[in-house]
């Protein structure tokens, strides 16, 4: 793939080394412009006292979470993962058997599903890290097949029932607290987190580390020649996407207030999949982006037809051959050839 | 422009000619331009879309004729679909919708009882009610019950309590083999039939659990000859039903045996596929549309002739439960929750199964139950209704504590 090595040299989406202190990348603009499209819909859904789309967004916002550790995987490094869901659903088990049992605590059911995360993600990343290309996403597709009749067949866990009866709670930063029943207060707080994490990542990835994620993808057989132990890189992305993805499931039960088998599916990992693919692979901000837009699109053309899913697929095959780069990557492919064409004509 | 003039006017002042004639209307008539809105959240694609099916067909033949005889308190019913995708996760999201967005008075549909234990408490966090028409886990109106949660069709406890009634009467202390899927809905089946025969005289001739999907089940026949049962109770389903009883056709062993299972080993689905392997076969269920009551027979006439098929039990249960929904709104005066949870507990209403009361202390409706036989030639199958168990009998206690 000469096209992707070339992407790693000059990426169009992302500011090089040299100008990263300058300026701030076309993607990062973007991100930027998302957020203030968010807040300008929280504000009008808050007016219009209508908590049933803020509830919705959040949803959106938490499976852009499992969806941005999926482009981790197979944006940044060039891994498919077809069993995300294991630790999505995984932090969502967790959380809410925390929040159940333990204690109504945000933090408390966080930290249980982060360790959680990391010490599966460290297991099935030695595991599935064993093999390459395809072999390597089926391996992922196994383990949440393995994982999620498990679930399923475990009474302590709800087997196919799921859990019920997660509380509503308070989240406390210091002296002040948000509540989660609070379609509003919560949204603001999924939406915190999601910059947060895109942050956080965006910058780990224009990082030494993930300069060498990127090589990977480029041709891993040369990153040893470079002195870097490409397996050990590969094992700690894929660990580091559990994290997220377990983080991002630990939100679920707090928003819905259950925890069933199906979050674990492979319809689960799948939809993740497709909506990195949609919104824009290797960007981060692409699977916020089309998280937003494929739950809006699945709720209002679900409640018109029950062929949903045929549009649905239509839009994933049309965005394949005439998107290649999602949404996100031919927004920012055109920004940067109008970028080009200013800086030509001074 | 003279024309143009005149409608403004008359826009200009619809406001106040409708405060001259808001004392002419009296407050009744005014409620009744508005419909009653009852949510339907049931999957319509997917591997369970047949079942959706029949509860949409169910509930709309119902509201047709509530509609056509008036509505209900002078109101039409209206009834909104939403797809649940037979996932609880879906299934919540459009719940909200429903209730939030399309302000339903009620709302009903769900088949996956995880989605039923999840809306239910949706429903209880936005202070509404909702019914299920299919789901039979026990759990929905036991451990797991939720005051703004009925249910209108039979548990998997009746199901189970009503075919051990009727083997404990057509084969007194038969000597029962058991046979059920690995996983663990097909074993919590068989223990808890396994309970109830017990109870009623029957005794274990053994059991084996094979693999979900198996292909040949000819490995466990050895086993099942050694052990001489009189009656075999399996909890397969779909396919693999077909499997289990075709192969014992082959190897001879339907022959001096009593096949029971499930109410949903063997279904209107997969029925074709075992053809006369079928045969004898007996089952629990609440509802078989060869039920020999005039209400059924107008029923099965009537959806007949709408939709060109028989209606199944989820089709017969979704149909009752606008009766029951009438009778309740009508007893409360309107659909405010909490007048009409009270009217709701302890009802009684008629449906094509005979009569029904929903049991206050746990939401579970009470009805008699009915041991089925299939009678397949080969050519066409009938589910027989071979006996019949008083509701009393077949409900067991009330182990609901929440309310």
């Amino acid at each position: 793939m000469p096209e992707a090595t070339l992407r790693t040299v000059s990426d169009p989406g992302r500011a090089g080394p040299a100008s990263r202190s300058s300026r701030l990348a076309p993607v990062h603009w973007l991100a930027l412009i998302f957020l203030a499209a968010a807040l300008g819909f929280a504000a009008v859904a808050w007016a219009t006292g209508n908590g049933f789309y803020l509830r919705l967004a959040t949803e959106a916002l938490i499976f852009a979470g499992l969806a941005m550790s999926v482009d981790l995987l197979l944006g940044y490094t060039g891994l498919l993962s077809l069993g995300q869901a294991l630790y999505f659903g995984l932090g969502a088990y967790v959380s809410a058997l925390v929040l159940r049992d333990v204690a109504p605590s945000f933090w408390l059911a966080m930290a249980a599903a982060l360790l959680a995360g990391g010490v599966a993600g460290l297991i099935g990343g030695v595991i599935a890290n064993r093999v390459k290309g395809v072999y390597f996403a089926l391996i992922t597709f196994g383990l949440a097949q393995v994982a999620a009749k498990t679930v399923y067949n475990t009474r302590a866990l709800g087997a196919s029932d799921g859990l019920i009866g997660i509380p509503q709670i308070q989240v406390g930063f210091g002296p002040f607290s948000l509540d989660t029943a609070d379609p509003l207060s919560f949204f603001l707080l999924v939406l915190g987190l999601t910059v947060v994490a895109y942050a956080g990542l965006s910058y780990l990835m224009d990082a030494p580390f993930g300069r060498t994620l990127a090589a990977i993808r480029a041709n891993e057989k040369r990153v040893p020649f470079l002195g870097f132990n490409a397996w050990r890189y590969k094992l700690a992305v894929y660990v580091l996407a559990a994290c997220v993805a377990a983080l991002a499931g630990a939100l679920y039960p707090m928003l819905r207030g259950f925890v069933s088998p199906e979050l674990m599916f492979f319809e689960t990992s799948g939809n993740a999949v497709i909506t990195v693919i949609v919104g824009g692979v290797g960007t981060l901000v692409g699977p916020v982006v089309g998280s937003l837009l494929l739950t809006a699109l699945r709720s209002v053309v679900g409640s018109w037809t029950e062929h949903h899913l045929i549009v649905v697929g239509v839009i994933f095959m049309l965005s394949v051959i005439f998107l290649r780069k999602g949404l996100v990557g031919a927004l920012l492919a055109r920004l940067s050839r109008r970028g080009e064409q200013g800086r030509a004509t001074p | 422009m003279s024309k143009n003039a005149l409608l403004r006017s008359v826009y200009a002042l619809s406001p106040l000619l409708a405060l001259l004639a808001a004392p002419l209307v009296t407050a009744g008539t005014a409620e009744a331009a508005d419909p009653i809105r009852i949510g339907v959240v049931t999957p319509l694609s997917g591997t369970y879309a047949p079942i959706g099916q029949q509860v949409r067909w169910g509930l709309e033949l119902a509201t047709k004729e509530v509609n056509a005889a008036g509505g209900i308190l002078g109101r039409q019913v209206e009834l909104l679909f939403e797809d649940e995708e037979a996932n609880p996760a879906v299934a919540t999201q459009k719940a909200e919708k429903l209730f939030q967005v399309n302000k339903v008075d009620f709302l009903t549909g769900t088949v996956n009882s995880g989605s039923t234990l999840a809306v239910g408490q949706l429903a209880e966090r936005n202070g509404r009610l909702i019914a299920t028409t299919v789901s039979f886990s026990d759990a929905i109106t036991t451990d797991k019950c939720s005051p703004n949660v009925f249910r209108v069709n039979a548990r998997a406890g009746q199901q189970s309590a009503a075919l051990a009634e009727w083997l404990a009467k057509d084969k007194p202390k038969a000597k029962v083999y058991y046979l059920g899927p690995d996983y663990e809905m097909g074993r919590s089946t068989v223990a808890a039939f396994k309970a109830a025969a017990e109870k009623t005289g029957a005794q274990s001739a053994g059991e084996v659990f094979a693999p979900l999907g198996s292909k040949d089940y000819s490995q466990y026949f050895g086993q099942l000859r050694a052990a001489r049962p009189s009656v075999l109770y399996t909890s397969t389903a779909g396919n693999d039903t077909v499997r289990l009883l075709t192969q014992m056709g082959e190897y001879g062993l339907l022959r001096n045996l009593t096949i029971v299972g499930a109410s949903g080993t063997v279904t209107a689905q997969n029925i074709g596929a075992i053809g006369k392997a079928a045969d004898g076969f007996v089952t629990g269920v609440g509802y078989s549309a060869e039920l020999a009551t005039p209400e059924n027979q107008a029923f099965v006439a009537a959806f007949r002739k709408e939709y060109n098929t028989a209606p199944d039990l989820y089709g017969a249960d979704s149909y009752g439960l606008i009766g029951f929904f009438k009778a309740a709104v009508e007893k409360a005066g309107g659909t405010d929750t909490d007048a009409l949870r009270k009217a709701m507990e302890g009802l009684s209403w008629s449906t094509p199964q005979g009569s029904k009361t929903m049991r206050a202390g746990d939401h579970q409706a009470i009805q008699d139950m009915y041991a089925v036989r299939i009678a397949a030639d080969g050519s066409s199958t009938r589910f027989d209704v071979v006996g019949t168990v008083p509701g009393e009998a077949a409900i067991g206690p009330d182990q609901c504590t929440r309310f």
